[in-house]
């Protein structure tokens, strides 16, 4: 961890203090000043923004090291810039109170921006390195004649707003050098240290979840939930972002979740979660597992970047995005299995995810994780190679190795991807699949017509050569017959061939649920 | 006060969004001109020169949201919008741009809705240039709107699809305290037609604008519109719009 201390100011650096409490403000202060837009011929200077180097920093010091209500002002002061001009901006604050730590520095520097905004004839925007400043040439007119001020009125909002904050104490830098020098040094290693703690976050260190319900206008019954370890399936929100929304408005499309009792730590399964989802949803269904494939998965509502698919005939899940326009080994392309899996549904057998998820340390925890992936798209597979265990970067296939199922086979054998031996779920070692069973080679793929007595079209049987899921497809209902888990559901399309009718299908090693099967005679036009 | 103004491409909407912005700004410069329609070009007629787009924000926004670790993503979509409003001589100028990519705007739009709220309430007027699809009313980006000037020229299409704006109007349900009819291109026969057609839909008539040569002339050199003589009937006639905006409205 970055250790959190006091800048230093270098010796002869042209420095102002003000102490204590200010009496009175030459501007108002007031929450209807937010979004106020201080155009350019109205501006007296820009402070920081598109052209200047630029920061603002919260750090948590102890007690005993912040000084109350004091204000340096290093550098060039509000009266002795130039109208017009835009100067170099950096704004520290030293927080302490009982009750403060480092995490929650990001949370106590986010206000900043509310704050200043709340103050008449001066514009803030953005954050962290990226602040934007302006002030009013009124606001000058009326008597604002010192950083110190505006200090002074942000951090009078701070203690009364957020009252854990025992002491305050504020550093406004606009020299140049040193505003370079506290970013390089200070700021963004701590901005750093702050975003790899997003990957260190997980479910368990939190104790609420939030909900998103933006799509409900086009999926009534999807509720996204997210966690730490799982943003949303859009790819737009993370855990902090819920958590921001639902602050400022609770009772929006972010809602706070609180997690309830953990009811299966692999699956990520909790009962506030499912209390959520089955209010949320009307009733629609009653569990969500966050991690898992094909227990309770989560509803896909339509938005998501990437979308996950089962192939039973490999027993491994292939990951294909919204920009990829090529039909998936299945045979699928995205648009087609975005049909059948958005619209808030629990699909077993598909999963929209976001891109983010990958990053996550669970993964898919339940079903093995990236060692059940066996497939995804090169831009995809890209975008998510660093998150890849190591092991298994070769062996995960894109369309450059297998563009069908067969040549995927061929490559997983090739590259022994764990699917074919069994896949070992890292989170408790358990073994969760078998592996492939021996290959029977008893049926040609392809049947050469025989000539029957019916004509060919009137019958339409599809078989598949015999090992893996066959696939039958009579007249009236599709049937999926799968090789795998017996509790699965599985959904399958119909496949489009048409095979001939008279050949012979033989299932080996398979349990078959077949819930109704009709076999009529084709009518005659 | 939003004046939204609409009507089928080619009619003169955009001519007459331009000169709106002109007159206005010379009284009060809290304005904000939007440019809302991707297939106009409301910065030409105004003789600005605009980099970026609130479309281009939004993509980038989609793409690099992933990256943004715990930073607050409203904030950041604001610094940027606030980066592309374009700072005219009189006026703040907003151009939306592009509509969305592929993919899931939901998060994306929610936030700009929220934006542009807080953005559009410090302005006194805000002009904006829609197509005749209200995307942006009926997307909510754009909450609501104050008056609705539909420009149509004397054609059927430009007729027909004048009717279809106010139909959307009322089915979007945006609070408008008066939508009206500027008719523009017509001669005396074609004023009787357009007459009838606001009779008939309830529409009241702002102006006519007469066919201008001038304007032809500018819209072919590519000149924007404050390159008009005070004496062209058009730029005569949209100023008393204008008026009626600040004094009798107001």
């Amino acid at each position: 961890m970055v250790e959190r201390k006091k800048v230093e100011i270098p010796a002869g650096a042209k420095v102002k203090v003000s102490l204590g409490p200010e009496e009175s403000f030459p501007f108002d202060i007031s929450p209807m000043y937010e979004g106020e837009r201080i155009r350019k011929q109205d501006m007296f200077v820009e402070l920081g923004g598109p052209t200047q180097v630029k920061f603002e920093l919260v750090m948590a010091l102890p007690m005993d090291q912040v000084e109350d209500m004091k204000v340096t002002v290093v550098g060039p002061d509000l009266d002795e810039m130039e109208e017009g001009k835009a100067y170099p901006y950096g704004m520290i604050y030293y927080v302490a109170g009982s009750k403060i730590e480092t995490d929650l520095e990001p949370v106590i520097e986010r206000r900043n921006h509310d704050f200043q905004n709340y103050i008449q004839g001066y514009m803030h925007l953005n954050q962290r390195y990226d602040i934007w400043i302006r002030i009013s040439k009124d606001s000058v007119k009326k008597g604002l004649k010192s950083l110190a001020q505006i200090a002074k009125a942000t951090m009078m909002l701070y203690k009364n707003e957020l009252p854990f904050i025992e002491k305050i104490e504020a550093v406004y830098i606009t020299e140049k050098d040193l505003v370079e020098k506290i970013l390089k040094e200070v700021a963004m290693p701590i901005y750093d240290e702050r975003d790899k703690r997003v990957e260190m976050l997980h479910d368990e260190d939190v104790e609420e979840f939030y909900s998103c319900t933006l799509c409900q206008s086009f999926a009534p019954t999807n509720v996204c939930i997210v966690s730490p370890d799982r943003p949303s399936l859009c790819g737009a929100i993370t855990w902090f972002d819920g958590r921001a929304a639902a602050k400022v408005d609770p009772e929006g499309p972010n809602r706070a979740v609180p997690k309830g009792q953990l009811i299966d730590p692999i699956g990520g399964e909790y009962s506030g979660v499912n209390d959520f989802a089955k209010r949320e949803s009307g009733g629609e269904y009653s569990k969500i597992k966050l991690h898992s494939f094909f227990e309770y998965p989560h509803t896909s509502c339509g938005c998501f970047e990437t979308i996950g698919f089962y192939m039973p005939e490999v027993d491994g899940i292939g990951f294909v995005h919204r920009g990829y326009p090529n039909p998936a080994p299945n045979g699928l392309t995205f648009s087609t299995m975005a049909g059948q899996t958005g619209g808030g549904k629990q699909t077993i057998g598909f999963l929209g995810v976001g891109v983010a998820y990958f990053r996550s340390k669970k993964f898919l925890q339940a079903d093995g994780g990236w060692y059940r992936v066996v497939w995804m798209a090169k831009d995809l597979k890209e975008r998510v190679k660093n998150y890849i265990p190591e092991e298994l970067r070769n062996k995960i296939a894109t369309e450059e190795d297998a563009k069908t199922l067969d040549e995927l086979k061929e490559f997983l054998k090739k590259v022994n991807h764990p699917v074919v031996t069994g896949v070992v779920r890292p989170v408790d070692g358990k073994k969760i699949t078998e592996g492939w069973k021996e290959v029977v080679k008893e049926v040609p793929p392809v049947a050469k017509p025989v000539e029957v007595a019916k004509p060919a079209e009137a019958a339409p049987a599809v078989a598949q050569p015999a090992v893996q899921p066959a696939v039958v497809q009579p007249t009236v209902q599709p049937v999926a017959i799968q090789p795998v888990a017996p509790a699965l559901q599985l959904f399958q399309l119909p496949q489009p061939t048409v095979a001939p009718a008279g050949i012979k299908i033989i299932v080996k090693d398979a349990k078959i649920t077949i819930d109704k099967v009709i076999i009529r005679r084709a009518e005659k036009k | 006060m939003i004046i939204a103004v609409a009507g089928k491409g080619g009619t003169g909407k955009t001519l007459v969004s331009a000169l709106l912005i002109h007159f206005i700004s010379k009284k009060n410069s809290k304005l904000l001109a939007v440019d809302a329609d991707p297939d106009s070009n409301l910065p030409e007629a105004l003789g600005v020169k605009v980099e970026k787009t609130l479309g281009a924000v939004r993509e980038l926004f989609q793409v690099s949201r992933d990256e943004m670790g715990t930073m607050n993503k409203e904030q950041w979509l604001e610094g940027k919008i606030y980066e592309v409003v374009c700072e005219c001589d009189g006026y703040d100028l907003l151009v939306m741009g592009r509509p969305e990519g592929e993919g899931c705007y939901c998060f994306a739009n929610s936030l700009l809705r929220g934006i542009l709220k807080k953005l559009m309430r410090h302005y006194d007027y805000i002009v904006v240039d829609s197509e005749a699809g209200l995307e942006h009313f009926s997307r909510k980006t754009i909450d609501s709107a104050d008056y609705v000037i539909i420009v149509t020229d004397s054609s059927k299409k430009g007729l027909t699809t004048a009717k279809r704006i106010k139909e959307l109007m009322a089915e979007l349900k945006i609070n408008v305290k008066d939508v009206f009819l500027v008719a523009n291109k017509v001669n005396r026969e074609a004023m009787e037609k357009i007459k009838k057609f606001a009779d008939d839909e309830n529409l009241k008539i702002l102006e006519f604008l007469p066919y201008d040569e001038e304007v032809v002339k500018i819209d072919v050199e590519g000149l924007p519109v404050t390159a008009l003589s005070e004496n062209s009937e058009v730029y005569k006639r949209v100023k008393k719009i204008v008026d009626f905006f600040l004094e009798v409205v107001a």
